[in-house]
């Protein structure tokens, strides 16, 4: 979009940080998570960063660890009223919640945070246009900063992405030396840029500015190079194994281990369910409330009726590879997944996602190579 | 390491037991596995970083394990009080499990490491401070080298002193703050080897006992059940602390009860299951003139 780059340097990123806190347009950036009543007993190394809205340099911490949620919470935050409702005279009023959301910019998400956002729009526009999704992403201009890859449990380049993926970025900063390459990929990112124009900087004319783009592509180049060898999958025959092997034996493998938590839902990027619940806020009036859920917990499926059509683990556990891998792409086009690694960060009992996948593709692998075709059926039961 | 796998073959081989859950070498560092034969017991492994809780592993509500047969586990110290707590209860039957106990020295906070680390006060679980079952009593067989003591680390009681210490105002805006970040997800209760209900209390809809929504009001109606439900029984594992996506120190609020339990019963959680609860005991003495 940017038909030339701008450098943002340390000390602009700080004066375009006070002005938006000065001017009350919500900034949310990674952040030092920690304070002093928390440090000593939190015993997750990767509890250290926090997306939130800052209001000031020095709470930013660009470049460091995964925040330990993703940015979903701005856009379908843990909980948020649908409605309120009121009894007047015989009838009851319902009240809508305002959608006029306030322009809000995120600087610095992570590429697969922000890659995340155009995938879960499809599911919010499917049947139903989601209004509150919608106009927060409307209210939300996201840049994101190329990353220079967490650990060996990032696999954005084998779920389509890469380090400093463009996708669902208005913008991207690079680190430089001195501070940040500027590209602007939509009208929103312009936009920002353009209203806040005096904190950028154009790149040095001439050489000092090929240097700064040189740089740029190298970091990102490096980070590529550096994910890459962490997992590579060919998704066309994951998807082929997964329709045909609904019940097989592997899935009793994975079970046991999970403790159906669900924390791998949390802190994913990309898995969006809720639950609906009513709560009474006095006699007389009430909201009605959507709340994170996970298909990963006992009672996600469980019917009226006492019957569970996931009885265990094993089938919960299945869900979420599923869903991701099999229907949302069948479905939407989309893998469910942008490859952040949260899920195997986070779990507490050593589930991780990187080696299933690897171990379902060498599965598949071997399926494709002997021609065969597992139990038939199995995808109309997988899709419902 | 290796009488740890020749007893779990040797229970498998001669068909003592179906499954051996215990801990292996996964990618980023230890984690629970469950072993079903014998060829795969080389996979167990037993160091610092075996933090997770097995006794987690043995609620009968989880139909996919009980699926797999008679179980043998590994238990360390605070396993095995885990799973007297589940026999206290009625919730196993002892001649239902076989108990491998290990010899432990401590654990370290996490577990995601790629080799052990070295335990200092800075490394070790806020849990070893004070253990009194290093070498768990209650098993059916016991494994390892004699281990030292774990290093000294009394972090965990000088913040529950710290807390004490502030006005309830005070307190109550610490736990303002740390609780806002709930999202309600329930992975301390997941991870929590006595949190084995069938139907948990804010499961329930009809009626509705506790706002599930992750406001301040379902929040701290969450947390103080949970705390309350755990009085006396908690075995200060701090599995509950360490599975939150969020941080929220939980321990803080174990260690508390702990205490007050302690203060009121002169109780602390046995390794011994026939010794009762104060939850399920009757005494003329107690404290609380309420219950003469």
């Amino acid at each position: 979009m940017s038909e030339r780059a701008l450098l943002l340097t340390h000390d602009g990123l700080a004066t375009l940080v006070e002005e938006l806190a000065a001017a009350g347009t919500p900034a949310v950036a990674p952040a030092w998570a920690g304070d002093a009543g928390r440090a000593a007993g939190a015993s997750a190394a990767a509890r250290e960063t926090e997306y939130r809205t800052v209001s000031g340099a020095a709470e930013l911490a660009f470049g460091e660890r995964l925040p330990r949620l993703s940015l979903k919470q701005f856009f379908l935050p843990p909980t948020e009223v649908l409605f309120s409702w009121r009894r007047v005279g015989g009838g009851v009023e319902l009240i809508p919640p305002p959608t006029d959301f306030a322009a809000q910019v995120v600087l610095g998400a992570r590429p697969c945070d922000a890659a995340a956002l155009p995938i879960v729009d499809k599911v919010m526009n499917w049947d139903y246009a989601d209004e509150l999704w919608n106009a927060r992403r409307a209210a939300t201009t996201v840049f994101s900063l190329a990353c220079g890859v967490e650990d060996d449990s990032c696999f954005c380049s084998a779920v389509f992405l890469e380090p400093a993926a463009a996708r669902g970025s208005d913008g991207r900063l690079t680190p430089v030396d001195g501070g940040y390459l500027v590209e602007t990929f939509s009208d929103k990112g312009e936009a920002f840029v353009a209203a806040h124009r005096e904190s950028f900087t154009d790149l040095p004319a001439g050489a000092g500015g090929e240097v700064l783009a040189v740089q740029a592509e190298s970091f990102r180049a490096t980070a590529r190079e550096r994910v890459a060898g962490n997992l590579a999958v060919d998704h066309g025959r994951l998807r082929d194994w997964l329709d045909h092997h609904f019940d097989d034996p592997f899935w009793a493998g994975l079970g046991p281990r999970c403790n159906g938590c669900g924390v791998c839902a949390s802190v994913c990027p990309t898995c969006h369910c809720f639950d609906i619940v009513d709560e009474p806020e006095s006699v007389g009036r009430g909201v009605r409330r959507r709340n994170w859920d996970t298909c990963q917990t006992c009672v996600f499926t469980l019917h009226a009726s006492g019957h569970n059509p996931r009885q265990d683990q094993n089938a919960r556990f299945r869900q979420r590879v599923e869903h991701k891998f099999l229907v949302y792409p069948l479905k939407f086009g989309d893998v469910l997944c942008t490859g952040c690694g949260r899920c195997s960060r986070a779990c507490p009992t050593g589930q991780d996602l990187a080696e299933i996948l690897a171990d379902i593709d060498a599965r598949a692998a071997i399926d494709a190579g002997a021609g065969a075709v597992g139990d038939e059926g199995a995808a109309d039961e997988a899709a419902s | 390491m290796s009488e740890l796998q020749d007893t779990a073959r040797r229970l498998l081989d001669e068909g003592l037991v179906q499954v051996v859950i215990g801990w292996e070498e996964g990618p980023r560092g230890a984690r629970p596995v469950f072993v079903t034969s014998a060829a795969d017991c080389e996979r167990l492994i037993f160091d610092a970083r075996c933090v997770h809780n097995l006794a987690t592993f043995l609620n009968p509500r989880r139909s996919q394990i009980t699926a797999l047969g008679k179980a043998a586990v590994v238990v360390k110290g605070c396993d095995a009080k885990a799973v007297a707590g589940l026999l206290r209860e009625a919730q196993l039957e002892r001649a239902g499990i076989v108990l491998i106990g290990v010899r432990c020295g401590g654990v370290a906070g996490e577990p995601a490491t790629l080799a052990p680390p070295a335990l200092s006060a800075e490394t070790v679980s806020a849990r070893c401070w004070g253990c009194d079952v290093r070498e768990p009593e209650s098993v059916d067989m016991l494994v390892g080298e004699a281990q030292p003591e774990p290093p000294v680390t009394a972090d965990l009681d000088e913040r529950v002193a710290a807390l004490d210490a502030l006005s309830p105002a005070e307190r109550f805006a610490f736990w303002t703050k740390e609780l806002s970040r709930c999202t309600q997800c329930y992975a301390c209760r997941q991870a929590c080897p006595l949190c084995c209900c069938e139907r948990c209390i804010v499961e329930k809809t009809e009626p509705q006992w506790i706002e599930t929504s992750p406001h301040p009001r379902g929040n701290f109606a969450w947390h103080l059940t949970r705390a309350q439900h755990l009085a006396g029984r908690c075995v200060g594992c701090g599995e509950c602390e360490r599975a939150c996506p969020v941080g929220i120190p939980l321990g803080l609020i174990n260690r508390k009860l702990q205490q007050v339990v302690y203060e009121l019963y002169g109780y602390t959680v046995s390794e011994d299951p026939a010794v009762p609860a104060p939850i399920g005991a009757y005494a003329t003495d107690d404290t609380q003139d309420f219950i003469e």
